[in-house]
């Protein structure tokens, strides 16, 4: 029996281990004096890179709640957002605005998840009965309250200045700035590939059938003795759970945040993303986002080149990027690789 | 300023958001969809009022015109073109292509208006009041000395004028009855005969003449700039919610009360966290869908 065979066979156990071994090898990079070489040419890619991982964690727990049980929940970013503030304030050191803490990062990356959970709860507990497109506004606004939160209380969040002073652990351990990119995207990315072994895992098991049930009629399921709003509470809160996870890991990895980091655009790119790859595919959700973060590299590569400023290129950009949205809905409402018959859409 | 001063800000805020959210409203009753878009329609008129004020050399009713006439043809250009297609879908693929065409919309204007704002020039008459004792509570002043200008008067007098206009349209002419009857139900309404597509396009032309007069409003009143609809879009739903979804009077009285709630708050709210005011609104949006969420004139919106 060779050592191939013994590899397990399952999407969800493979990521798992690519996972670990990403993890690994970010360690290694981290904590040896081993250095990586990274062309400048490349920087872009990585920048770009990091942040898809990042997103990815978002737009897995999104597709946990829209692509799997249906929830349509359009202010993702303040659990992100959430996730961030509190990981920045609690371990953050002498920033000039705002509260810092100072507490051991592992501590507040664990309540910067706890905090985003339990606004999932206290969202879902509130709305979660509310008809498809009420969810989506309550959520919505859920998110401007705490964006204008975030702004105007400048003693507590610093204001547009956000909270600085971030500790990052990755920073802290690796000098050199090449090394310190591959490590950071490798470590992240392992974290990203662990969460998609995770909701495999999940949504595979016979708990994804509920969620998928509740999706396709509330009723029959609700009436085969499920508990479906139970379900729908579960899966609302493991996906801002997932997204609080994202933020703290964000805040670690940037060391500072700010309300600009968290706008409504992080909620779009990520709801595109998991649209055109296809809702309840965790791999198309991925390669969605993958795409539209694509056109992000492309459009600054494009600014480069062309003669016109930075605003008129975000604008253009942001004009493509309504048009795609429109564009899949209308031609392929079940994304690129998604399951038309499963989602109950028409092509 | 004292608390009577803000309260008249507020009765004027509220009339062009009452403007907005009638139309808003309607499009959810009829065609059954959260149109997020509509922001734009607003900024788009204001943007023809804009041109028509620089260009046609009338006095500023002729840009409120022309405002009104190019509110209604967008609207029924982009329903035509991206709307109407996928009526089958459901409110949330419609919801989410009104993001997208917002978000596209919004840009485009961007790339071709730029960013900075713009003025209609107008004349403006403004009344004092001075006499008026105060009655301070506080820090707060309860009544005091106001102003009111032409401007508050002519939105408040175009408000009243719309609304009127919209009561005589709903229950005096066929096609706002059978407006209201595709309101209560589609099938039925088709069974009695009703052309339902001719009836959404009505709605949809009669929403982007409301949008336009708001637009040009909110232009004279402020500023036209790329942002000036979507900035009000989150107040236009809360109004239309608070209201009851689909019913245009409850959206005339859930815009007051959004109007004056942000209008009170800049007076009790410390002046560093005067932006918190458009929170209120959406504060008061959760807690109308927390306690009643069907609203005021009473349309259910939860499942089962």
């Amino acid at each position: 029996m060779s050592a191939l065979d013994r590899l397990p066979s399952g999407r969800g156990d493979r990521a798992l281990l690519a996972g670990v071994a990403c993890l690994l090898v970010g360690g290694l990079f981290a904590l040896t004096p081993l250095q990586a070489d990274l062309p400048s040419a490349l920087y872009v890619f990585v920048e770009v890179g990091i942040t898809f991982v990042i997103y990815g964690m978002l737009v897995l727990g999104l597709d946990l709640q829209y692509g799997h049980t249906g929830l349509v929940n359009f202010g993702h970013v303040v659990f992100f957002a959430v996730g961030a503030y509190a990981t920045a304030m609690l371990a953050a050191q002498d920033s000039f605005s705002g509260i810092a803490l100072g507490y051991p990062w592992p501590l507040a990356l664990l309540v910067g998840v706890i905090a985003a959970a339990l606004l999932g709860v206290v969202v879902s507990a509130t709305s979660i009965r509310l008809r498809d497109d009420f969810l989506a506004i309550v959520t919505l606004a859920t998110a401007e309250i705490f964006h204008s939160i975030f702004v105007n209380f400048e003693g507590t969040f610093g204001g547009n200045v956000g909270i600085l002073g971030v500790p990052r652990p990755i920073a802290a351990l690796v000098g050199d700035a090449d090394t310190r990119l591959i490590a950071t995207l490798l470590v992240l990315g392992g974290f990203t590939l662990i969460t998609l072994a995770v909701v495999t895992r999940l949504t595979d098991a016979p708990y994804g059938r509920v969620l998928r049930a509740i999706r396709a009629d509330e009723l029959v399921t609700r009436s085969v003795g499920k508990s479906t709003i139970t379900y729908k509470t579960q899966a609302f809160v493991y996906g801002a759970a997932l997204a609080g996870f994202a933020g703290g890991l964000f805040a670690l990895y940037n060391g500072a945040v700010a309300p600009g980091f968290f706008t409504i655009q992080v909620t779009v790119t990520v709801w595109i993303g998991m649209l055109l790859g296809g809702a309840a595919n965790h791999r198309a959700v991925l390669a969605g986002l993958a795409i539209i973060m694509g056109l992000r590299l492309v459009s600054r590569f494009g600014l480069s080149v062309t003669p016109v400023s930075g605003d008129v290129f975000a604008a253009f950009r942001l004009l493509v990027v309504g048009l795609i949205l429109v564009a899949v809905i209308r031609y392929r409402p079940a994304g690129i690789w998604g399951d038309p018959q499963e989602l109950g859409v028409d092509q | 300023m004292g608390l009577l001063q803000e309260a008249i800000f507020g009765v004027v805020t509220g009339s062009y958001i009452a403007i907005a959210a009638i139309g808003f409203t309607l499009i959810y009753g009829i065609v059954n969809m959260i149109n997020f878009a509509y922001g734009e329609y607003l900024t788009l008129g204001a943007f023809v009022g804009f041109f028509a004020a620089n260009a046609l050399p009338g006095p500023l009713p002729v840009a409120v015109v022309a405002a009104m006439l190019g509110g209604g043809v967008i609207s029924i250009a982009l329903a035509r073109g991206f709307f109407t297609p996928i009526n089958h879908t459901g409110p949330v693929p419609m919801l989410l292509t009104s993001i997208g065409l917002g978000i596209a919309v919004r840009n485009a204007i961007r790339l071709f208006g730029g960013r900075s704002a713009r003025y209609i020039d107008t004349e403006t008459a403004t009344f004092r009041f001075d006499a008026v004792p105060e009655v301070p509570i506080g820090s707060v002043d309860l009544l005091g000395g106001f102003f009111l200008t032409s401007e508050h008067l002519t939105v408040v007098g175009s408000a009243v004028a719309v609304f009127l206009v919209v009561h005589l349209l709903l229950t005096r002419t066929d096609v706002g009855i059978a407006m209201r009857a595709m309101g209560d139900d589609e099938s039925l309404a088709r069974v009695r005969g009703i052309d339902t597509q001719l009836i959404r396009d009505s709605v949809w032309v009669l929403a982007g003449v409301l949008a336009g007069l708001a637009g040009v409003l909110m232009a004279i009143q402020t500023n036209v700039s790329s942002t000036t609809g979507y900035s009000h879009i989150l107040q236009i739903l809360s109004a239309a919610i608070l209201g009851g979804a689909g019913s245009p009077y409850g959206a005339i009285i859930g815009a007051y009360v959004i109007g004056l709630a942000l209008a009170i708050s800049t007076a009790f709210l410390p002046s560093s966290m005067t932006g918190l005011s458009s929170a209120v609104a959406f504060a008061i949006l959760i807690a109308v869908l927390l306690v009643k969420p069907s609203g005021i004139a009473g349309t259910e919106v939860r499942e089962a």
